[in-house]
């Protein structure tokens, strides 16, 4: 459990890091970072394949995106972040977890969530099976970007 | 049960907090876009935590693997388009582009 709760301070440690840091370079890989810690996190919680994929394509892919956008409006795109925005979070941040560790216990009783039902099955049997359509949604996600990105790049004709 | 289930809720509140403040007070076009993948992990890291609480997590897995694709793939368009804003205001700053006109 202290190992847990290591995790889970270094992740908020490092996304806040990736929001703070002044360089956007740093931004991106301390996000990568955090992405790791989250599906090591996975991992311990016996979520094997959600940690492979946070791991794989989050702290892999994602990062890989974010650092050629930035590669690729590096030369005049830097854009100055008020001082005072960085100054105050810590304060902000310290209020907002009282208010959370305060309220978020009598709130967990009310929200209603999965009932506690034993599972059976593999993880295949729930993905393939119970979750089908969902796999149907992931695929017209998938195109739909993937034509997204080609629309957005396409050359412009010469009788435009 | 219940205080395992508390300790990664408030965990992913503070996520969440941290993006929503980016979000509010950041100028530049790819911080605001780091700020929504910080509320993504918290979002990822509160399903998968409910999941765990409550035996569940076969269940949590594949849901968590279905927004990690929709993630993917709102990153790979917004970083697009984020190329585009740039080639046309030559910045990244959020508040040029309220003087975009159609």
């Amino acid at each position: 459990m202290i190992w847990q709760i290591l995790l889970l301070t270094g992740l908020v440690v490092f996304s806040a890091l990736a929001i703070l840091a002044k360089d956007l370079l740093k931004s991106a890989i301390s996000l990568a970072v955090a992405s790791l810690l989250l599906g090591i996190i996975f991992f311990r919680m016996n979520a094997p394949y959600a940690g492979v994929f946070e791991i794989s394509v989050v702290a892999g892919l994602i990062t890989v995106l974010f650092i050629l956008t930035i590669a690729l409006t590096r030369a005049e795109g830097d854009v100055r972040e008020s001082k005072t925005v960085k100054i105050v979070f810590p304060l902000f941040f310290v209020v907002f977890i009282l208010i959370d560790v305060l309220v978020m216990k009598s709130l967990l009783q009310k929200i209603p969530a999965l009932p506690e039902t034993a599972e059976h099955g593999t993880f295949g049997d729930v993905l393939w099976k119970q979750r089908t359509f969902d796999l149907v949604g992931q695929l017209a996600v998938i195109l739909a970007g993937v034509f997204s990105v080609l629309a957005l790049f396409r050359k412009k004709d010469k009788n435009e | 049960m219940n205080n395992t289930w508390f300790l990664y809720m408030a965990f992913a509140a503070g996520l969440l907090f941290i993006g929503v403040y980016c979000l509010l007070t950041m100028k530049n076009v790819v911080k605001l876009f780091i700020g929504i993948e910080v509320i993504s992990k918290g979002v990822s890291l509160a399903l998968l935590a409910t999941g765990f609480v409550k035996k569940n997590t076969l269940l949590a897995q594949s849901l968590v693997i279905t927004f990690i694709v929709v993630e993917v793939s709102l990153v790979a368009t917004a970083l697009a388009i984020i190329v585009n804003i740039y080639k046309h205001t030559k910045s990244l700053d959020v508040r040029k582009l309220t003087k975009l006109r159609g």
